[in-house]
C-alpha cells in the first residue's frame, strides 16, 4: 500500500492562490489591467476546470505524455485509470450542483478557530466575503464587531461568521427544509427553496444572516448563470443568505474566501477529523487541539447549548493597541 | 523659533528608536540572488501576488497610502526600500519581523522572487545579477534522494537520505530535515526537526493522537530544511501508522433540526395522531351531516316510514 | 333541547316574529352595497400596495435585518387571536350550559371565521417568495412550528366553518320559504345549503350530536393554534420572546381581544339590524362580565410575563424591559397596558359601565390595545438581539412601518370586514330557531331583572 511519486513543492502551491477576485486595483494597476485580467480569465476558466476536474475527482499526475493513463477517483470514491484522451471537463447542471451541494463532502468536519489577539479590523475578510457572494458593503455574512462587554473589560474587534452550529436553532425552525445542516456540519441555504418567511433569522442567536429586501447586488450581471448552493449565486429577491463556509472552495480544497484574504493571521480552519487547522495569512498548520487548549478557546453562547463549529481565542497578550473604528455611513443602494 | 527647537529635539529623541528599528539581514542572506531573470512574466505574476498579500500594508507603489503602523510599512518605491540588496528583500519577506508577516509557508521562492521582479520594476537603476544553478553544493553533481519506511514496533519514520552519482551513492549526513502529514489545507509538522546521522538516517517519531483517513493512512513528506543546500528535494509517501480516522457524519441522528427523514420519533407521532384525530372527526361530522341529507331526502320524497324506523 | 311538535299556535307564532325580525336584515339593500363598494374601493387601493411589495421586493416596508419581523406578523397573532373567540363562547360558556350565549354565539363564529380565514392571507403577505406558498406542502417539515401553524389554523378555519354552518342549517330552511323579493340565486343557495332540513327529529337528534362533537374538537384546535402561534416566538431563544408562559400569556391575551371583537358586533348589529329586542342589556352585562374575566386573567398573566424577568435582570432581559418601560416603547407599552387592559378592567367591575354604549367604548379602546400589544410583543425583542448590531445603514436599526406596509396590513383588515359583512348581511345572524324555543333564557332573564 505503498505508492510513491516525487513532487516539486511550490509549483503546486501557486496555482492555488489564483482566485479571480473582485480587486478595485488602482492607476498603476490599470495600466497592465489588459494583460492582469487575460491573465485572471487563464486561471479563471484553469480553476473552473479544476473545480469540475475535481468534483470528478481526478487527480493525475502533472505533465504526462498524451496517450498515457491517468488515475481517476469516481463520485463513489474508487480509485480508476482510463486513458489521458477520455477525461473530458465535466460541467454539473443545477441538479447536480444541488445534490452534491446537499450532501457535503464526506468524511470531512469542517472547524474555524478566530484568533482575536490578531484583529485589527482590516475588514478584508468582509470584502472578500463580499466580492465572492455579491453583496453590498452592508450586507454581511462575515462582518468584524467591535466588542466591549462593560468599561472594565476590554474592548476587541470579533469577526463573526455563521457560527455552523451542531444544534442550529434557525435549521430547526425552516418550514421548508430550505436551510440544512450537512454531513461535513455546514449549514447552507438553497436559495431556489427558501419561501422567505424569516424565522430562522427570528432564530439565529448570532444574528448571522441576512435577508434579501430588494433585488440583489449581481442581478443583472449573474442572470443566467447556475445557481450553485455552495456559493449561494446568483442570490435572489425575498430569500435569505448567509455564511457557507465558502462551501465552494472546500470543494476545491482552498480555504474559505475569508480565510486566505486576511492579512492578520487571525482565521484558521480545517478538519476536525484530522485534528488540524490552517492559518490563512501564514499557511501555517497547526494541531487544533493544542492551539485550542494552549490559548483557552471559547466558543460565543455556549449556555444556549448551539454547540457552534467556529472557536475563538481570547484577546489576550495584543501586540498593538486597540483603536476605535468609526465605520462609514452605509446608505441603502438599490 | 520655538519650534524648531521642537523638531530638533523630537529628531534627537526619535534617532536611537530608528536607529533600533533597522533591519540587519544576516550577511550571508545578503548576496542571495534569483535564479532565473526578471521578465515582463514575473513582474506581472509578482504584481498578482503583491495585490493580493502585501498592498493592504504597503498601498500601491509609488502613491504613498501605506498603512499607518508603527514602523511604517514602506513604499515599494522608496529609496529606502530600494536600497535594500535582491537578498535581503527576499530574507524579509521570508522570513518578516514584527507586523511584517512571515511568507515562509505562503509564497514559495519563485513567487517572493516573482514579488522582488515587480517592485524591481519601479528602480530605473536597477540591474538585475543572476545566480548560477547549483544541484546541490554539498555534493555537487549529485542527485539526492530520500526514502520513507515506517516502523510499526516503535511507531517511528525512518528517513534515509542518499547523494546518487552515476552508480555511486553515498548517505547524505549531518543536514537538517524534517517530516510533515499532510492535512487538507497544508502540511502539518511531524516531531522535532532531526539532523541525519552518518548512515544518512534520521527517525522521526509519529505521535499517538495523529489522526489518519478511516483505514489509519497518512500522506506524510520529509524535507531538507535547507533548501538552498539540497535542494527542493522531497519524499511523499502513505504510510498506515495513524490512528483510524472516524467518519461519522453530523447528521446521522435523529434530531429536530434534522430532515424529516431523520425527525425524532415522537415529534413525527405527535403530529401525525394529532391531525388524524381532528380530520377522522370532521369527517364523521360530514357522515352525519349526510345523514341528515339523507332523512330529509327521504321524507320529501314520502318516506316517512322509512325514516322513522 | 327537543322541538316540541305539537305545533302550538304560540311557538308559531313567536318563531314568525324572530324570522321577521332577523330576516329584515338579509338583503341587498343600499347600505350593504355602499359599504362593500368603499370596502372594495379601499381593498383595490391596498392591494396596489401589495403589487408594489411583489414587485420591489419586502424592502418597501420597514423591516430589515435587525427587525425582521413587524407589523405583518403582529397582524397576524392578532388575527389569530381573536379568531379564538368562537371556541370561548359557543365552546366554552356554551358546553357549561349558560343559555344567554345562544344568540352571540353566531356573531362569535362569523368572527372567528373571518379572521381564522384571513389569518393565511396575511402570512402570505410577509413571505418574501408568496409565489413558493404550496412549498410548505411540497417540502414541509413537521418539525418547523410554521408548519404546525398552517395545520391548525386551516382545521380550525374548518372546524369554525361548520360550526357557523351547521347550527345555521334549521334557519335555513325556515328562511328559504320567507324570501320574498331576494334574488333567486339567493334562495337557490339557501335551498342547496339547508341539506333538507325538514326539522325531523332524527335530524334534529344527529344536527345536535354533531354540534357535541364540534364543539369539544374545537377546544384543543383553538388551545393547539394560538399557543402555536406563541410557539413561533417562544421557540427562539431571544429575550423578550424565549418565556415559558408564552403559551397560556397568548390565550389569555386572545380572549381579551376576541371579546372586544363580539362586544362592538354586537353594539353594531343591536343597532344597525334593530335587534335590540335579541341582543338585550343582559346579553351586554353578561358579556360585560365576561371581558372583565379573561381581563383579569390576562393581567395576572402580563404580571408573570414582566415582574419574573425584571427581578431577575439578565443582561438582555434588562436591555428588553427598559426598552419597554422606560425607553423607545415606553409611551406605547403603558398607554396600551393602562388604556387598554388595565382601566378598561376597573371600569368593567362597575355595573354602570356594562351597558352596550360605554361597553362598546371600551371595547374599541381594548381591541386597539390588543392590536398594538401584538406590535409590542413581535417588535423589540429584535432590536436588541444577542450581538451588537453595527456597520449597518442607520434606519434599520429601528423599525419604523412604511405607508405600504400599512396599507397591507389595511387589506387584510378590509377582508376580514368584508366577510364579517357577507356572512351577515346573506345569512341570518341570530339563530331563528333556537330564540324561538327560548323559553327557559327568558326565564333567566326574569331573574336577573328582578
Amino acid at each position: 500500500m505503498t505508492w510513491q511519486f516525487f513532487k516539486q513543492i511550490p509549483m503546486s502551491e501557486k496555482k492555488k492562490k489564483e482566485v479571480p477576485e473582485d480587486s478595485k486595483l488602482d492607476d498603476i494597476v490599470e495600466s497592465s489591467r489588459r494583460d492582469f485580467l487575460k491573465k485572471v480569465g487563464i486561471v479563471g476558466a484553469a480553476s473552473v476546470t479544476g473545480a469540475a476536474a475535481i468534483y470528478a475527482g481526478y487527480r493525475h499526475e502533472k505533465e504526462k505524455p498524451s496517450g498515457e493513463m491517468v488515475k481517476v477517483l469516481t463520485e463513489d470514491n474508487r480509485l480508476v485509470e482510463i486513458p489521458k484522451e477520455q477525461v473530458k471537463d465535466y460541467k454539473p447542471d443545477l441538479k447536480a450542483l444541488q445534490t452534491r451541494g446537499r450532501v457535503g463532502l464526506k468524511g470531512k468536519k469542517w472547524v474555524m478557530v478566530l484568533d482575536l489577539s490578531k484583529c485589527r479590523n482590516a475588514r478584508k475578510c468582509v470584502a472578500a466575503c463580499q466580492g465572492a457572494h455579491h453583496l453590498r458593503p452592508y450586507e454581511y455574512h462575515i462582518n468584524t464587531l467591535v466588542m466591549q462587554e462593560s468599561h472594565n473589560t476590554p474592548a476587541y474587534y470579533m469577526p463573526k461568521t455563521c457560527q455552523h452550529c451542531d444544534n442550529p436553532p434557525c435549521v430547526s425552525v425552516c418550514p421548508v427544509d430550505a436551510t440544512f445542516k450537512r454531513q461535513d456540519g455546514i449549514v447552507l441555504i438553497d436559495n431556489e427553496r427558501c419561501i422567505g418567511c424569516r424565522f430562522c433569522m427570528a432564530a439565529c442567536p448570532y444574528s448571522a444572516r441576512m435577508f434579501h429586501w430588494q433585488k440583489p447586488k449581481g442581478e443583472e450581471a449573474d442572470k443566467g448563470q447556475e445557481y450553485n448552493i455552495e456559493l449561494n449565486v446568483p442570490q435572489k429577491k425575498g430569500t435569505i443568505s448567509k455564511c457557507l463556509f465558502s462551501a465552494d472552495r472546500l470543494r476545491e480544497g482552498m480555504l474559505p474566501y475569508c480565510v486566505s484574504a486576511c492579512p492578520n493571521g487571525v482565521f484558521y480552519f480545517g478538519d476536525e477529523n484530522e485534528n488540524a487547522v490552517t492559518n490563512g495569512t501564514t499557511k501555517e498548520t497547526v494541531i487544533l487541539s493544542e492551539l485550542l487548549e494552549k490559548n483557552g478557546a471559547y466558543r460565543l453562547m455556549p449556555e444556549l447549548g448551539t454547540k457552534p463549529r467556529v472557536y475563538y481565542l481570547p484577546p489576550k497578550n495584543r501586540i498593538f493597541e486597540f483603536k476605535q473604528w468609526t465605520p462609514p455611513e452605509y446608505i441603502e443602494t438599490t | 523659533m520655538r519650534s524648531f527647537f521642537l523638531v530638533i529635539l523630537t529628531s534627537l529623541l526619535l534617532l536611537p528608536e530608528l536607529k533600533a528599528q533597522e533591519w540587519v539581514v544576516p550577511d550571508d542572506k545578503k548576496g542571495k540572488l534569483s535564479t532565473f531573470s526578471f521578465d515582463d512574466n514575473t513582474r506581472k505574476a509578482g504584481l498578482k501576488i503583491y495585490t493580493t498579500n502585501c498592498m493592504s500594508c504597503h498601498g500601491m507603489p509609488g502613491k504613498g497610502n501605506s498603512l499607518k503602523l508603527v514602523p511604517p510599512p514602506p513604499d515599494p518605491v522608496s529609496q529606502q526600500f530600494q536600497k535594500n540588496s535582491d537578498g535581503e528583500l527576499f530574507f524579509k519577506l521570508q522570513i518578516g519581523r514584527g507586523q511584517m508577516p512571515s511568507f515562509k509557508n505562503v509564497l514559495s521562492t519563485d513567487d517572493i522572487w516573482d514579488v522582488i521582479s515587480y517592485v524591481r520594476s519601479f528602480n530605473t537603476n536597477y540591474k538585475q545579477l543572476i545566480m548560477p544553478v547549483i544541484t546541490s553544493s554539498a555534493y555537487p553533481g549529485s542527485v539526492i534522494k530520500m526514502v520513507l519506511s515506517y516502523n510499526q514496533a516503535d511507531s517511528s519514520v525512518i528517513l534515509e537520505t542518499s547523494a546518487v552519482k552515476g552508480l555511486s551513492s553515498v548517505p547524505v549526513t549531518d543536514a537538517a530535515v524534517k517530516l510533515f502529514v499532510h492535512r487538507t489545507f497544508g502540511l502539518l509538522p511531524v516531531d522535532e526537526e532531526k539532523t541525519t546521522d552518518k548512515n544518512g538516517k534520521a527517525v522521526f517519531k509519529i505521535p499517538h493522537s495523529l489522526p489518519g483517513d478511516t483505514a489509519g493512512n497518512i500522506n506524510v513528506s520529509a524535507r531538507f530544511t535547507n533548501e538552498d543546500v539540497f535542494g527542493a528535494v522531497s519524499m511523499d509517501t502513505v504510510l498506515n501508522s495513524a490512528i483510524k480516522g472516524t467518519a461519522v457524519s453530523l447528521v446521522a441522528r435523529r434530531a429536530i433540526w434534522n430532515n424529516m427523514k431523520n425527525a425524532p420519533v415522537w415529534i413525527l407521532l405527535t403530529y401525525i395522531i394529532g391531525l388524524f384525530t381532528a380530520l377522522a372527526f370532521i369527517g364523521l361530522v360530514l357522515m352525519k351531516l349526510r345523514d341528515v341529507f339523507i332523512i330529509g331526502d327521504t321524507l320529501s320524497k314520502g318516506g316517512e316510514n322509512e325514516v322513522n324506523n | 333541547m327537543t322541538t316540541s311538535h305539537s305545533g302550538s299556535a304560540r311557538h308559531k307564532e313567536r318563531l314568525d316574529s324572530v324570522a321577521e325580525d332577523v330576516l329584515r336584515n338579509v338583503r341587498f339593500n343600499r347600505g350593504f352595497i355602499l359599504w362593500m363598494g368603499f370596502l372594495s374601493a379601499v381593498l383595490l387601493v391596498c392591494l396596489y400596495a401589495y403589487v408594489i411589495q411583489l414587485r420591489k421586493g419586502l424592502g418597501v416596508t420597514g423591516l430589515r435585518d435587525i427587525t425582521s419581523w413587524g407589523m405583518y406578523i403582529s397582524q397576524f397573532v392578532f388575527f389569530v387571536a381573536t379568531s379564538l373567540i368562537g371556541m370561548l363562547i359557543s365552546s366554552v360558556l356554551g358546553l357549561i350550559g349558560y343559555k344567554w350565549v345562544k344568540p352571540i354565539a353566531r356573531i362569535a363564529e362569523i368572527i372567528a371565521v373571518a379572521f381564522a380565514a384571513v389569518a393565511g392571507l396575511v402570512i402570505i403577505s410577509d413571505m418574501g417568495r408568496p409565489d413558493r406558498f404550496t412549498y410548505l406542502f411540497m417540502y414541509g417539515r413537521i418539525q418547523s412550528p410554521i408548519l404546525w401553524d398552517v395545520t391548525v389554523v386551516t382545521t380550525y378555519l374548518l372546524v369554525s366553518l361548520m360550526l357557523w354552518f351547521i347550527p345555521l342549517v334549521p334557519d335555513l330552511a325556515i328562511a328559504k320559504d320567507r324570501l320574498e323579493g331576494r334574488p333567486k340565486l339567493l334562495v337557490k343557495v339557501y335551498e342547496i345549503l339547508s341539506i333538507k332540513w325538514v326539522n325531523h327529529p332524527k335530524q334534529v337528534e344527529i344536527l345536535n350530536s354533531t354540534i357535541r362533537i364540534l364543539l369539544i374538537l374545537i377546544v384543543p384546535l383553538a388551545f393547539a393554534i394560538h399557543t402555536v402561534t406563541s410557539w413561533l416566538f417562544a421557540l427562539t431563544p431571544r429575550a423578550g420572546w424565549d418565556s415559558s408562559i408564552f403559551g397560556p400569556y397568548f390565550i389569555s391575551g386572545a380572549f381579551v381581544s376576541g371579546t372586544a371583537a363580539v362586544i362592538i358586533a354586537m353594539y353594531f348589529y343591536r343597532k344597525s339590524y334593530k335587534l335590540e329586542k335579541y341582543l338585550t342589556d343582559f346579553h351586554f352585562e353578561k358579556i360585560g362580565r365576561v371581558l372583565a374575566l379573561v381581563s383579569i386573567v390576562y393581567i395576572y398573566f402580563n404580571i408573570n410575563e414582566f415582574l419574573v424577568p425584571a427581578y431577575k435582570m439578565k443582561a438582555l432581559d434588562s436591555i428588553h424591559l427598559q426598552e419597554l418601560f422606560s425607553g423607545e416603547y415606553a409611551l406605547l407599552f403603558w398607554g396600551v397596558q393602562l388604556f387598554g387592559l388595565l382601566i378598561p378592567t376597573i371600569l368593567l367591575l362597575f355595573r354602570q359601565f356594562r351597558k352596550p354604549l360605554p361597553m362598546m367604548v371600551i371595547a374599541l379602546f381594548v381591541l386597539a390595545g390588543s392590536w398594538l400589544k401584538r406590535i409590542l410583543i413581535v417588535v423589540p425583542p429584535q432590536a436588541h438581539p444577542f450581538l451588537p448590531v453595527q456597520n449597518v445603514p442607520i434606519q434599520w436599526v429601528i423599525y419604523k412601518p412604511t405607508l405600504i406596509e400599512s396599507l397591507v396590513t389595511l387589506a387584510t383588515l378590509i377582508l376580514v370586514l368584508m366577510i364579517i359583512t357577507i356572512l351577515s348581511k346573506l345569512f341570518p345572524v341570530l339563530p331563528i330557531q333556537e330564540l324561538a324555543e327560548e323559553e327557559n333564557a327568558d326565564l333567566e332573564k326574569q331573574e336577573f331583572n328582578n
